[in-house]
């Protein structure tokens, strides 16, 4: 950061401070609209108590910031599959009413604390049995064809290192390729990574003509 | 550079320092006590440019900075998930850090003065264009148009002569358009200073706010930082450009109840680049600070890394005219480039792979503050961050981390994946 000498305005076109273009904006909630009523002020000062009307998220079971996890139980245990489906319910409304911060009511759930094989139950066997099956089908043709190409035996494949790396490969696809677009997005990936690094080594990349004539 | 350059009789290398901000200001300062004839030349002597102005603590060390120039310690700093956890990490500060918080206006002022102080030469005038040498070693000639008071506000125009140039003119450089530079990705940053009341103002005394998720910004972040007596809300983004204001809205209104009241006192807006130029130097041409594009990702922090490559660019010519003995050619300079990228680069690269990952959506979001709990991270983020070092963490912990962020990507996602199902 450094100031633009040679420029008297930045590219960015500077609103004037009247101007907050508050009215502009797509008003979407009762929160919102309470502050962009105010031109100038924020949240507005005398106004406040009488059209104050805050949307907060509301839940029987949202109890000081957190699922009240003895709502939640079922037999004596944990219900955690609901948990989960509450806590998506309520990102979901959040992302649709963004809320205010509160000092006074902070939000302290943490994700963390239902338990790894809640999760594993929900989202991963129905996905690890077709992963299983995947890698095992490749792995067997795999073996198959090696055999019948080299001759070498199952057995013997194992203390190979090419067969190794062939399996290696083989898992690390089955894992990283799990749909066909999976591979335009590793892509995309591998170009996005890469562009900064093209940035920086722009400068190193043009070939200058005055540095190799005073190279000689 | 391979080829001897001849020494300069009767005189001293010239250098011309275009732009008084940090870099410009560091720079000019550096030169002018190795023994260099050092003009600066900057438009607006009292230039508050819109900036966060926050600096690391090295800085203050490094570049013997007076105590009084900082409003504001920051020893703490909340950052806010879309879900509203608030995750407090300036925990692990120990009593004398402290991340600083500076008026542009009074920062840049203070390095000219000392540059000035130093031998320097400083001019208020604004650079216009300049003329290319025909020759390897003739002068380069600069016009520009200076304000002396004396002819009244549209200045005198004037030319002159020197051996280097250094660009430290900002995002709309000049001096990078007059060496064909190239352009780079800019996001915006849109901040408002509001003055709030006093009761409000304790709560921000000594905190910083970063608010992360969609409404804020689609892919970067919004903040409440305190400044001397009043506190600048804004925001930043490079692909939503035109929804700034909505943005803006979004971090005002989920900092709302603790700016309930306040006045907008200025409404300020600045283009921040994302990466640097693909040229960088020509001839004897240098770029630094925000001219050549050094701004990180992800924090978006560059007021440290203006002034330390003004100071390295400056250090390059020193050395290269031998205390301003001798003719400087692009090698010399070079020589600045390669320590810089060789010095800073992994910085950059990590901050970028940094705000891929973590700025891409909300469940990442959630992730990353998740993540900024850790007593460990924080450690690592803060002392990388005030003193500009990459400290080498514990093997352990590192496995500790990797699994942990893993375990909070891999959660987020799943709700990701359920809150998907909702929607159908």
């Amino acid at each position: 950061a450094s100031s633009d000498n040679g420029t008297t305005s930045p590219v960015v076109e500077i609103p004037k401070p009247a101007s907050v273009a508050v009215e502009e904006v797509p008003v979407k909630s009762p929160a919102e609209s309470s502050s962009a009523s105010e031109n100038g002020a924020v949240g507005g000062e005398a106004t406040d108590s009488s059209t104050e009307t805050v949307i907060k998220y509301q839940n029987a079971k949202w109890v000081n910031g957190t699922w009240d996890l003895k709502q939640f139980e079922k037999d004596g245990k944990t219900d955690w599959d609901s948990v989960i489906v509450s806590e998506a319910k309520r990102r979901k409304w959040l992302e649709d009413n963004p809320e205010t911060t509160s000092n006074d009511e902070l939000v302290v759930f943490d994700t963390s604390i239902i338990p790894w094989w809640a999760w594993m139950k929900r989202y991963h066997l129905p996905e690890a049995e077709l992963l299983n099956g995947r890698a095992a089908m490749i792995g067997f043709f795999m073996a198959y064809f090696v055999d019948s190409l080299t001759g070498v035996g199952l057995v013997d494949q194992m203390g190979n290192f090419f067969c190794k790396t062939l399996l290696f490969v083989a898992v690390a696809g089955v894992l990283f390729i799990r749909k066909n677009e999976d591979l335009d997005k590793l892509k995309d990936l591998f170009d996005e990574t890469t562009l900064y690094d093209k940035q920086w080594q722009a400068a190193w990349k043009e070939p200058d003509s005055s540095t190799v004539s005073s190279k000689k | 550079a391979a080829r001897a350059t001849p020494k300069l009789s009767n005189r001293k290398l010239r250098v011309a320092v275009i732009g008084g901000g940090p870099a410009g200001g560091a720079a000019a300062e550096t030169l002018a006590q190795g023994g260099i004839e050092t003009i600066l030349i900057e438009r607006k002597m009292d230039n508050c440019k819109p900036c966060g102005g926050a600096i690391p603590l090295c800085m203050v060390g490094e570049f013997n900075l007076p105590l009084d120039i900082i409003d504001r310690r920051v020893t703490k700093m909340k950052m806010i998930s879309p879900s509203n956890i608030a995750v407090d990490i300036g925990r692990t500060l120990k009593e004398h850090e402290y991340i600083g918080m500076v008026r542009r206006e009074v920062l840049d002022a203070y390095l000219r003065e000392r540059a000035e102080k130093s031998g320097a030469t400083v001019i208020n005038g604004l650079f216009l264009k300049m003329d290319h040498p025909e020759n390897w070693d003739s002068p380069y000639t600069l016009h520009y148009t200076e304000y002396d008071g004396k002819t009244g506000a549209t200045g005198t125009k004037k030319t002159m002569e020197v051996d280097a140039v250094i660009g430290a003119d900002g995002a709309n450089s000049r001096v990078a358009k007059s060496i064909d530079a190239g352009d780079y990705d800019y996001a915006i940053a849109f901040q408002e200073r509001i003055r709030i009341p006093d009761e409000k103002m304790t709560y921000y005394e000594d905190l910083a706010e970063m608010y992360v998720g969609d409404d804020v910004s689609p892919d970067f972040y919004g903040w409440v930082f305190p400044k001397c007596d009043h506190v600048a809300v804004g925001t930043g983004t490079v692909t939503h450009k035109g929804d700034i204001k909505k943005f803006q809205l979004a971090t005002r209104n989920r900092a709302k109840d603790k700016i309930l009241g306040g006045k907008i006192i200025r409404v300020e807006a600045h283009p921040i680049p994302e990466h640097p130029r693909p040229r960088r130097l020509s001839k004897r041409v240098a770029l630094v600070g925000d001219a050549a594009g050094y701004v990180t990702k992800c924090s978006g922090e560059g007021i440290y890394f203006a002034a330390k490559s003004g100071r390295m660019c400056a250090e390059a010519i020193v050395e290269g005219s031998q205390n301003g003995k001798k003719m400087i050619d692009e090698g010399d300079l070079r020589k600045y480039l390669e320590k810089w990228d060789k010095t800073y680069l992994p910085t950059y690269r990590v901050l970028d792979v940094l705000q891929k990952v973590f700025y891409r959506s909300n469940p990442a979001r959630e992730a990353f503050v998740e993540m900024c709990n850790d007593e460990y991270v924080q450690k690592m983020t803060f002392d990388s961050y005030l003193y500009k070092r990459v400290a080498p963490g514990s093997p352990l912990e590192d496995i500790k981390l990797a699994v942990n962020t893993i375990g909070s990507l891999v959660r987020a996602n799943a709700l990701r994946r359920e809150i998907e199902k909702l929607s159908v």
